[in-house]
């Protein structure tokens, strides 16, 4: 029996394919507006990749941003009970979930693996990974190289501006005042560190604390967390996939459950154009 | 009969008015650009050759704004709530609320009969109320900030926009571009995106009529159309919105010469 779990966020799409026991395959691709008709290609891709045929999946749950609109998914589920199974497989004492995903930011706390409370920002764009691809760009530096830039600071240069757009105003003033773009970074991650762990003490912080998202792929980002935390925090292998992988286990729990039963949908998928957006 | 000024360096354009007693000689704005103190001194030397004044005919010169500091020529720094009270007033009267959009920050002023500030509220920390978010969705369309109140009055509908956020506010219009929507559509929605800004705003002091904007946010026809219908209320525009805190303390000036002699 095979699965799939698909995670379509506002930046990246994720699609994670198991059998009863492991991950077969996993893909990430950008959702982005050139790519947001063809994100089924994602699916194609990791299909081809496990050498499997959509005919062979027996149950696909999406989640995300965009998970109303995969005409081919059996099951939809929000990202936060997504995110919660994804990371508890991973890490089982995990009881706070930092979700640092491209167009927002999620806090989740976990008790047994169970959501028992979360917050999101998902209306201003300072705190999500906007913010730091705003700036790298203005910056120039790479968003991939953020992190390590950071991590070669002398000090931070403060960053008093929360808005975006006003705070990429203050970083190119301090660019002209001489600041070093590292320290300039610095000075960036510790803005957002300190906005994040502000919103998700609203719902507590309880080790061990995990962090997901595009944005744990920035360790400036996530040492200038741990600073603000103050203990350090767990990062999975792939921070991107732990949503689509909830899914994934998810859509494996349904199609166990309804083999049992034997009421698994028998209708025709059709991978077809998926629509998002519209 | 006595010359006076009233400078007002703003986080986006430094603005002069010169008035004698109390009528406007001259007024004149620039870009406020990276350095302030020569920009101040430009201005004021563009109004003095319009009024015809030298800095020797001037006797007192106040400043006000959030560059007021950078002003070496003031005898008196002022703050822009009180300088823009005292400008209204002297303009309209009637008003108490003055509602003041500018490059990077919205203030609300509640003004007595004398116009007094009874009260005030400003927003600083988002670009979403604020003429900035104003300027970026004037670069993605490619449209100059000044044609951005006529087009969308043309618009039969308004774009929606899901959050107020200017830097999401950008994206969701070059979705709404990529999929032809009207220009004018989406300006119509980033309009009522920041009345509805300015509406909570307001709502922080309470809303009380008559109601003044004022600002570069002023010049904008259709935010000023959608702030009146997002207020339930008529607002009134003053012919310079931009130099009316200036204007307000080209009269502080004057007030403060008469005290001295």
């Amino acid at each position: 029996m095979y699965v799939a779990g698909l995670d379509i966020g506002s930046t990246m799409t994720k699609v994670v394919i198991m059998d009863e026991e492991k991950i077969l395959t996993s893909i990430i691709g950008p959702t982005g507006a050139e790519h947001r008709r063809l994100a089924n290609r994602v699916m194609e891709d990791a299909l081809s990749r496990a050498n499997l045929s959509f005919d062979d999946i027996t149950y696909v749950v999406a989640t995300g941003y965009g998970r109303v609109n995969v005409p081919f998914a059996d099951g939809q589920i929000t990202e936060i009970s997504c995110h919660a199974r994804g990371v508890s497989s991973i890490f089982p004492t995990a009881r706070t979930v930092i979700d640092i995903g491209g167009q927002d930011c999620k806090g989740i706390k976990l008790s047994g693996g169970k959501v028992v409370d979360f917050v999101m920002n998902d209306k201003c764009a300072a705190g999500t990974g906007r913010f730091l691809e705003v700036i790298a760009e203005a910056l120039q530096v790479p968003l991939g190289e953020m992190g390590e830039l950071s991590m070669k600071a002398k000090v931070k240069v403060k960053i008093s501006n929360t808005c975006t757009v006003f705070a990429e105003q203050e970083v190119v003033s301090h660019l002209a005042e001489g600041a070093s773009i590292a320290d300039i970074v610095a000075g960036l991650h510790d803005a957002i560190a300190g906005r994040i762990h502000n919103m998700v003490e609203r719902i507590g912080v309880e080790s061990d604390v995990v962090v997901t998202g595009g944005g744990a792929k920035n360790i400036g980002l996530i040492r200038a967390l741990e600073g603000k935390i103050g203990k350090s925090v767990l990062v999975p292998p792939e921070p991107l996939l732990t949503g689509a992988l909830g899914a994934a286990l998810l859509s494996r729990e349904r199609a166990e459950k309804g083999r049992k039963e034997g009421s698994l949908p028998e209708r025709e998928r059709r991978l077809g154009e998926v629509t998002f957006f519209t | 009969m006595t010359y006076v000024g009233g400078i007002d360096v703003g986080a986006a354009f430094t603005k002069v008015v010169l008035l004698l007693e109390t009528n406007i000689l001259a007024s004149s704005l620039m870009p406020s650009g990276g350095h302030y103190q020569a920009t101040a001194e430009k201005v004021m030397a563009e109004a003095m050759s319009k009024a015809s004044l030298s800095f020797d005919d001037i006797a007192c010169v106040v400043a006000t704004g959030y560059g007021a500091s950078k002003v070496p020529f003031a005898s008196q720094q002022v703050t822009d709530v009180s300088c823009q009270a005292r400008g209204i007033y002297h303009l309209f009267p009637s008003v108490r609320t003055i509602i003041d959009i500018g490059g990077q920050s919205s203030k609300v002023i509640k003004v007595d009969d004398r116009g007094g500030v009874v009260n005030f509220v400003v927003s600083e920390k988002c670009a979403a109320g604020s003429g900035r978010f104003l300027q970026v969705i004037a670069r993605v369309l490619g449209i100059d900030i000044n044609d951005i109140g006529p087009l969308s009055l043309k618009a039969q509908k308004s774009a929606e926009f899901s959050t107020s956020c200017a830097v999401f506010a950008e994206s969701e219009a070059i979705s709404r571009i990529a999929e032809g929507t009207p220009k004018e559509e989406i300006l119509a929605g980033v309009h009522k995106a920041m009345a509805a800004k300015i509406f909570s705003l307001v709502n922080r002091l309470g809303m009380e009529s008559n109601c003044a904007l004022t600002g570069g946010g002023a010049k904008d026809t259709g935010l000023v159309k959608s702030v009146a219908l997002a207020l339930g209320a008529e607002i009134s525009v003053p012919m310079e919105p931009q130099t009316t805190a200036a204007l307000g303390a080209a009269l502080l000036a004057k007030e403060k010469r008469k005290r001295n002699v």
